[in-house]
């Protein structure tokens, strides 16, 4: 019996997130994709039963991935101040580390894909995040808020640093590179705007 | 589950459209093939089935009885 070869299924995860970053849903191939890796297009409907499956496959252990490390060494009963820091930390680390992987989740976001595999991911974070913000308005920290409202002013701003400085531009073109002292310093910003 | 790859078998067919699917239901129904897959996406139609019985051969001249050209995919 022939086993899983797992240094091959990483590569094909990899490759795959490569050619669906540079060709989009519609210009990927199972032929395209076995070419990159240098294997047969066989190996790879060993692996996957047709290019949806592939696609669904490798999205949703990728979402699943850079979900477990924006969550780490997260305690949802922290104070908002430690808890919202750990948060951008872990967001900034993750999306800076991985950027093939976040235009490719943000590719599915819009996809019909889509529901597939955010359906259990945004459980999890609707009700960490839920209970953290809950916690920190029943402890006097910040106003009571939709969940919408909350989640635009805590975190895009760190988003839009982040596009920023992977396309390497700001506003006009002007050449930008996120440094530890503009990012922490929106996030005392962004900190202040939500404290009461 | 880990499956046995050597259950996998795979095939270049022809199998394009909506109604050759459909007719192709209906066979694996009849030989009781339950787990097969076709991406109608790939240029080759990949026929994919898990089976410890059914060997190749098997498959091809079903396939290929019912019209469609198919062979093993390399």
């Amino acid at each position: 019996m022939r086993i899983r070869d797992v240094n091959k299924v990483e590569l094909v995860k990899e490759k795959a997130i490569e050619l669906l970053v540079k060709v989009g849903f519609e210009g990927f191939t199972m032929g395209k994709l076995a070419k990159e890796c240098g294997i047969s297009v066989a190996t790879l409907y060993i692996y996957y039963k047709d290019k949806d499956d592939l696609i669904l496959q490798v999205g949703m252990e990728e979402t699943e991935r850079m979900g477990v490390l924006m969550l780490e060494d997260f305690d949802p009963e922290a104070t908002f101040a430690v808890g919202l820091r750990q948060q951008w930390k872990n967001r900034a680390k993750c999306m800076l580390e991985n950027p093939l992987s976040v235009q490719m989740i943000e590719q599915l976001r819009t996809s019909t894909y889509q529901e597939k595999i955010f359906e259990r991911l945004i459980e999890t974070f609707k009700s960490t995040l839920g209970r953290f913000m809950h916690n920190a308005v029943q402890r006097g920290e910040i106003e009571a808020m939709p969940l919408e409202t909350y989640w635009s002013v805590a975190f895009a701003p760190l988003y839009n640093l982040i596009r920023f400085h992977n396309e390497g531009r700001s506003l006009g073109g002007k050449p930008f590179v996120l440094t530890d002292e503009v990012l922490w310093g929106t996030f005392d910003l962004v900190l202040k705007a939500l404290k009461k | 589950m880990e499956l046995n790859m050597n259950d996998i078998l795979l095939f270049k067919t022809d199998i394009r459209t909506e109604g050759d699917k459909r007719l192709i239901a209906k066979v694996m129904q009849e030989y009781k093939i339950a787990n097969w897959t076709v991406d109608q996406d790939d240029i080759d139609c990949v026929l994919r089935i898990v089976s410890s019985q059914l060997k190749l051969h098997d498959v091809i001249n079903l396939v290929v009885h019912n019209g469609y050209q198919c062979e093993e995919l390399t």
